[in-house]
C-alpha cells in the first residue's frame, strides 16, 4: 500500500498518541517510585520534582521486606518452570507425532483449564495443601501454579513440534533410532527456540500470577506482587514505595518480552497464531 | 509420553470438580471443621443466592466480558492497521506498545488506584483540564463510574494484546489481493472489510475467546481497586466467590458457586463454539 | 501466518517410552520431596535464640511501636521483625494462616471484633495463666472497660491491648464561634449533633467553604467502624439478646432505632463531601484535618492524627490549634454507648514459643513502653492511646496530649461488645452490613435496605448454625471482667 505524505503523518501521529496513552502510566508509575512523598499527590500532576531512591531504598535495603518477596518470586516461578517444562514437552510430543484418540478433547481440555476461574481451583487446593501438609510452601504455590503453565505450555511447544518437519523423524526411524532417541537427539535440539519461547513465557505467567499467593502464601512466602499490601495502613498509603514495587514487580517481565519480541504473538496466544 | 502429564493434569483439574460437586450439599464452615459438618441438600444453592450477591455478580461480569472485548478488539484493530502500513520505525512502536500487556493485573490494578485517587490523580486531572466533571464520590467510589474504571484499566492492558496479534494475522494478508482491489478501485474500508477482515476471521474468533474468558474471570483488579464496592457495583463472580470460599470460608455455598459458574461459563462456550467457532476448527 | 488450531499431521511413531516417562515421573517427585522437604521440615523450636515474627495491622500506632522496638530487644535480648498488612488483608491473612494450622508467626495484632471467631476457631490463646503467673502485667492499671471491649471472650484473656481507642467528637472552635454556634456540652443529643452540621455545611468561614461533616462511607469494614457508634448511640442493637446470656442471635436490624440511626447516618452523609463514600478511617481524618470540615465524630487516635498533614509528613495541619474534643452525644436521658476499639497483641496457637512471644505482648503493654511509644518524636509525637490509668494521668503526657482526662471518661464509659459485637462470624456479618449500609448512603430505601439486611443476616445466620443459637454463652458483662482481672491479680 502507498501512502502519501499527509497519510503518513496522520498514522504516525495515530501512533504517538497511542503510545503516549499505553506507556503514560508505565512512565508514570516510574516517576513515582523515585518522587519524594509529598509530591505523590501534588496538584496539578507534574513530572518536575527532586528525585529520590528512598522508597527502593526502603524496599530493598532497610528494612529491605521486598527483597525477601523478590527471592520468593523467582523461587517460585522458577520452580513453576522446571516443573512444568518435561511434563509439558512429552505432552506436547505425543499430541503432536502419535495417533492418539480423542486429540481434539483433550486439547481442548488442555485449553478449557486455561479459561476457568482460578478462585474453583483455589478453594479445593487451599484445603488439600493443608491435608498433605504443604501449607505455607513454596511448592504449595509451585504446584498449584501447574494448572496454568502446564496448559499454556503443551499449546505452546505442541505448535513448536508441529512446525518441525515430520521427513527428519521419519528418516531417523528408517536407520533404526528409537522414539527416545529421535525425541533426544533430534526433536528436543530442533525444538530448542519452542522451549527457550515457552520457558520464558511460563516464568513470566507465574511472576504475574498474584491469586494463588494470595491466599496460599505465609509472611515468609509472599510475593513481590502482593507486597504492597503492606502500605495500604489505615494511618495513610504510603506511594512512592507502592511505586518502587511495582516498578520492581513489572520490570522481569518487561525484558523478558522485550528479549522474546519476535515470539510474542504466538506466546500470548498460546501458540494458535504464529507471528 | 503423554501419560505422565495428562494423568497428573487430569487428577489435579478433576479433583476441584469432584470436592464441588460432593461439597456443595454440605455445610461446612472450614473456620470450624476440617471436614464438612452436615448434610443440607441444595440449601447451599439458595443461599449462594440469599446471602451472596450472585446475581450482581454475574450481571457485572457479563458486563465487563462483553463491553471489555468489544472496546479491547476495535481499538486493536485500529492500531493493528495502522501498525501494518509499511512505514520506518515501526516495529520499534510494536516492541513497546505490547509493554501493558506484560505487566501482572494486579500491579496493574496498583497503578491505577494511583491513578484514579480523589481530586488529585492524574486522570480526574486530566478529566478536570478536558472539563469532564469528577462524580462527587470519585471514579472508583460511585456506583456509575466504579465498573467502567475498572474496565478502563483492562482495556489498557489488553488493547495492545489484540492490537499485536491482529497486526501479526494482518500484515500475513496476501498484500497482491489488496493491491488488485486497489486497482479496481476499492477504498481503505472496503478492503479492510472484504479483503483483511475475512481473512483474519480465525485469528479473530480465537483471541476473542481466549480474552472473553480472561474478562469473564477478573479478579486481581477488583481486589485491588474496589473489593467489589462501592455497594455490589463491581462485584463479580470471581470475587464473590473468593469472598465466600476464602474469606467467609464456607466451603459448601463455594462449591454451589462454583458448580453454577462453571455451567455458565460451559453454556457461553458451547454457544460460542456452536455459532462462531463452526468455521475454524478447535483443533 | 498459519492458525495452528487443526491438527491434521498424524505422526507414524510408535509409543516405546514407558521407561522414559516412568524415569520422568521419578524424576519430577524427587524434585517435589526435595523442595517440599526443605522447606515443612520443622526445625526444633529453638526458644532461646528466637527472633519473633510480629504481624501487625498498618493503624497509627505502627510507626511508634517500631521504633520501640528496639528497646525490647535490648531488655530482654529477643529480636523482634515486625510486618505490617492493611486491615482486611491481615483479616484474610490470618484467618487463612490459622485455618491451616501454618502461620509463622509469634505474635499477632487482633482487632477487639476478631475475637470471638479467632478464639472460638482455637487460633489464639487464652493468656489467663501467663498473666497469672506474671504479676508485673499489673491488670490493675489498667481501664476495665478496655479490658472487657477489646482483650476479653467467654471468660478469658486472649490478649493484652496494645493501642484501644474510643469515639468522639472533634469540633473546630473557630468555626462553631463565627457561626455562633452552641458548644457542645455533656448530655447533647444526635439532633443537635445533626443540627450543627447543617449549620455549618454550606457557610464559607475565614474564607473556606464548609462541609458540616465528614463520614465514613468506604464499604465494608470502614463504614461499619462509624456506623455502629451512630447505632449504638441511638439504643439499636445487633442481636436480640448478646452479649448477656443466654445469647440470642436473631438479628435485630429492622428496628425502629437502628431505622432512625441509618436515616440520620444518611443525612450526615448529606452535609459531607461527596467523595466521603468511599472514605476509609484515614481518608475521613485527613480530610478533616484540610480544614473544610466543622465537626466529625472518629476514633480517639485522630485527636492527635489530625495535627499533621498526612501520614509521616511532620508538617502541621491548618487546623492546629482550631479544633476542641467534647464527648459523644447521646439520646436524651441514655447512655452514650460509646465504641470501644482497637488493637491488642495476642498468640497464635501455633506459636512455637509461647513465653518469649509473651514477653513481647506484655512488654508491649506495659506502662512504660505505652509511654515510650507516645514519646517517639520522628514526625511529630504521634501515640496517645492508653489502656492504663498511670499512662492517662502522667503529668508529663497530659501536657503532650491534654484530652487525656476526656480519654480517660471515655474508655470508663465505653463498652465495645454492644456497638461492635464480636461473636464468631461478625467478619461476615460486617461485610454484609457494610454492603447495605454503603447501598443506603448511595440512596436506597433506609426501612427496605435494613429489613434486607436482617433477612440476610438471618441467612447469614441460620447458615452457620448460630440461628437457634444452640451453643454455650457466656453472661459476658463488664462485671465479670472485673471479677476475673480480681482473680487473676
Amino acid at each position: 500500500m502507498r501512502k502519501n505524505t499527509t497519510q503518513k503523518i496522520g498514522i504516525y501521529f495515530f501512533l504517538v498518541c497511542t503510545l503516549i496513552l499505553f506507556l503514560g502510566p508505565i512512565v508514570w508509575i516510574f516517576a513515582l517510585s523515585i518522587r519524594p512523598p509529598e509530591s505523590a499527590f501534588q496538584y496539578p500532576p507534574t513530572l518536575i520534582f527532586k528525585p529520590t531512591l528512598d522508597a527502593f531504598h526502603h524496599v530493598f535495603v532497610s528494612p529491605g521486606i521486598q527483597l525477601r518477596q523478590l527471592f520468593n518470586s523467582i523461587i517460585i516461578s522458577l520452580g513453576a518452570v522446571v516443573i512444568n517444562l518435561p511434563l509439558s514437552f512429552l505432552a506436547a510430543y505425543a499430541l503432536s507425532r502419535f495417533p492418539i484418540k480423542r486429540k481434539g478433547l483433550i486439547m481442548g481440555w488442555y485449553l478449557g483449564l486455561l479459561m476457568a476461574p482460578p478462585v474453583v481451583f483455589l478453594i479445593p487446593y487451599f484445603i488439600l495443601m493443608n491435608n498433605i501438609g504443604l501449607s505455607g510452601t513454596h511448592l504449595s504455590i509451585i504446584l498449584v501454579l501447574q494448572l496454568i503453565t502446564i496448559p499454556f505450555s503443551v499449546w505452546l511447544l505442541k505448535s513448536f513440534i508441529d512446525d518441525i518437519p515430520l521427513e527428519i523423524e521419519e528418516a531417523a526411524q528408517i536407520d533404526g533410532a528409537g522414539t527416545w532417541k529421535i525425541l533426544r537427539s533430534i526433536t528436543f535440539p530442533l525444538c530448542g527456540p519452542g522451549i527457550i519461547v515457552t520457558t520464558m513465557f511460563a516464568f513470566v505467567f507465574a511472576w504475574n500470577n498474584a491469586i494463588f499467593p494470595i491466599v496460599l502464601s505465609v509472611q515468609k512466602t509472599a510475593t513481590i506482587q502482593i507486597g504492597a499490601f503492606s502500605y495500604f495502613g489505615a494511618s495513610g498509603v504510603q506511594w512512592s514505595v507502592i511505586g518502587a514495587i511495582a516498578v520492581a514487580a513489572m520490570v522481569v517481565p518487561m525484558v523478558i518480552f522485550l528479549v522474546l519480541d519476535k515470539f510474542v504473538v504466538r506466546g500470548l496466544t498460546f501458540g494458535s497464531v504464529k507471528g | 509420553m503423554l501419560a505422565p502429564s495428562f494423568i497428573l493434569l487430569f487428577a489435579l483439574t478433576l479433583y476441584p470438580l469432584i470436592f464441588a460437586v460432593r461439597n456443595a450439599f454440605f455445610y461446612w464452615n472450614l473456620q470450624t471443621s476440617p471436614t464438612p459438618q452436615m448434610f443440607v441438600g441444595l440449601d447451599n444453592f439458595k443461599n449462594a443466592f440469599t446471602f451472596t450477591p450472585f446475581m450482581a455478580s454475574l450481571r457485572n461480569t457479563l458486563l465487563i466480558a462483553f463491553i471489555g472485548i468489544i472496546i479491547e478488539i476495535t481499538i486493536g484493530m485500529f492500531i493493528a492497521l495502522a501498525l501494518s502500513a509499511k512505514m520506518p520505525y515501526l516495529t520499534f512502536v510494536r516492541a513497546l506498545l505490547i509493554m501493558p500487556t506484560t505487566i501482572a493485573p494486579i500491579i496493574v490494578g496498583f497503578m491505577f488506584r494511583y491513578m484514579y485517587w480523589d481530586v488529585t490523580g492524574l486522570i480526574p486531572w486530566i478529566a478536570k483540564t478536558l472539563h469532564i466533571p469528577e462524580p462527587g464520590a470519585g471514579y472508583l467510589g460511585s456506583t456509575g463510574t466504579a465498573l467502567p474504571a475498572i474496565l478502563l484499566a483492562d482495556i489498557w492492558q489488553w488493547t495492545p494484546f489484540f492490537a499485536i496479534v491482529l497486526y501479526a494475522a494482518i500484515v500475513s494478508v496476501d498484500s497482491e489481493m489488496i493491491e488488485a482491489a486497489r486497482v479496481d478501485g476499492a477504498g481503505g474500508i472496503r478492503v479492510v472489510w472484504s479483503i483483511i477482515l475475512p481473512t483474519i476471521k480465525p485469528v479473530m474468533v480465537v483471541i476473542v475467546l481466549l480474552q472473553f474468558m480472561k474478562l469473564f474471570n477478573i479478579f486481581d483488579l477488583v481486589y485491588v481497586l474496589t473489593r467489589g464496592g462501592p455497594g455490589d457495583s463491581t462485584m463479580t463472580l470471581s470475587y464473590s466467590l473468593f469472598q465466600q470460599g476464602l474469606v467467609n470460608f464456607n466451603i459448601g455455598v463455594a462449591a454451589a458457586m462454583t458448580i453454577m459458574i462453571v455451567a455458565i461459563l460451559n453454556i457461553l462456550v458451547f454457544i460460542y463454539t456452536k455459532f462462531v467457532m463452526k468455521g475454524a476448527k478447535l483443533s | 501466518m498459519n492458525i495452528g488450531l487443526n491438527l491434521t499431521k498424524e505422526g507414524l511413531l510408535r509409543r516405546k517410552s514407558v521407561a522414559a516417562s516412568t524415569a520422568l515421573v521419578f524424576l519430577t517427585s524427587s524434585v517435589l520431596i526435595g523442595v517440599g522437604g526443605n522447606s515443612s521440615a520443622q526445625a526444633a523450636a529453638d526458644c532461646a535464640n528466637k527472633t519473633l515474627q510480629l504481624l501487625s495491622v498498618g493503624d497509627p500506632f505502627e510507626y511508634a511501636l517500631k521504633e520501640v522496638l528496639p528497646q525490647f530487644t535490648a531488655e530482654t535480648g529477643i529480636k523482634v521483625n515486625l510486618e505490617s498488612l492493611d486491615n482486611q488483608t491481615l483479616s484474610s491473612r490470618l484467618a487463612t494462616a490459622f485455618v491451616t494450622k501454618k502461620s509463622d508467626l509469634d505474635v499477632v495484632t487482633v482487632d477487639n471484633i476478631w475475637v470471638g471467631q479467632y478464639y472460638d476457631n482455637g487460633w489464639i490463646l487464652s493468656l489467663n495463666d501467663l498473666i497469672k503467673a506474671n504479676k508485673d502485667v499489673d491488670l490493675k492499671d489498667m481501664v476495665p472497660g478496655v479490658l472487657y471491649s477489646i482483650s476479653e471472650w467467654r471468660g478469658q484473656f486472649v490478649g493484652l491491648p496494645m493501642a484501644p481507642y474510643a469515639q468522639g467528637v472533634m469540633y473546630r472552635t473557630d468555626v462553631y464561634k463565627s457561626l455562633g454556634i452552641k458548644t457542645p456540652a455533656a448530655g447533647w443529643t444526635w439532633d443537635e449533633y445533626l443540627a450543627n452540621a447543617r449549620k455549618i455545611n454550606g457557610k464559607t468561614v475565614n474564607g473556606k467553604k464548609m462541609y458540616g461533616t465528614v463520614i465514613v462511607g468506604k464499604q465494608p469494614v470502614p463504614i461499619v467502624h462509624m456506623y455502629t457508634q451512630l447505632m449504638a448511640g441511638q439504643g439499636a442493637r445487633w442481636f436480640k439478646k448478646f452479649p448477656e446470656a443466654p445469647w440470642d442471635f436473631t438479628p435485630t436490624l429492622a428496628s425502629k432505632q437502628n431505622i432512625r440511626a441509618a436515616t440520620m447516618y444518611r443525612d450526615l452523609y448529606k452535609v459531607s463531601p461527596k467523595e466521603a463514600i468511599s472514605f476509609d478511617w484515614f481518608a475521613a481524618g485527613m480530610r478533616f484535618a484540610d480544614g473544610d470540615i466543622g465537626q466529625m465524630y472518629w476514633w480517639t487516635p485522630y485527636f492527635y492524627l489530625v495535627q499533621n498533614k498526612g501520614y509521616m509528613s511532620g508538617k502541621p495541619s491548618p487546623i492546629v490549634g482550631k479544633y476542641a474534643i467534647a464527648d459523644l452525644p447521646s439520646e436524651k436521658g441514655k447512655p452514650a454507648n460509646i465504641s470501644t476499639g482497637g488493637w491488642q497483641l495476642s498468640i497464635p496457637s501455633t506459636a512455637e514459643c509461647p513465653e518469649e512471644s509473651f514477653k513481647l505482648v506484655k512488654w508491649v503493654n506495659s506502662a512504660k513502653a505505652q509511654k515510650a511509644m507516645a514519646k517517639v518524636d520522628k514526625y511529630g509525637t504521634q501515640f496517645s492511646d492508653f489502656g492504663r490509668y498511670s499512662n492517662l494521668r502522667d503529668p508529663e503526657l497530659v501536657k503532650m496530649y491534654p484530652y487525656l482526662p476526656k480519654l480517660e471518661k471515655m474508655l470508663e464509659a465505653g463498652n465495645g461488645k454492644v456497638s461492635r459485637p464480636g461473636m464468631q462470624i461478625y467478619p461476615a456479618l460486617e461485610g454484609v452490613y457494610g454492603l447495605q449500609l454503603n447501598k443506603i448512603l448511595l440512596g436506597a430505601d433506609v426501612k427496605k435496605t435494613l429489613t434486607e439486611t436482617n433477612s440476610l443476616f438471618s441467612n447469614l445466620l441460620g447458615g452457620n448454625m448460630l440461628l437457634p443459637y444452640k451453643g454455650k454463652s457466656y453472661d459476658d458483662t463488664l462485671q465479670a471482667t472485673k471479677d476475673l482481672i480480681a482473680s487473676l491479680s
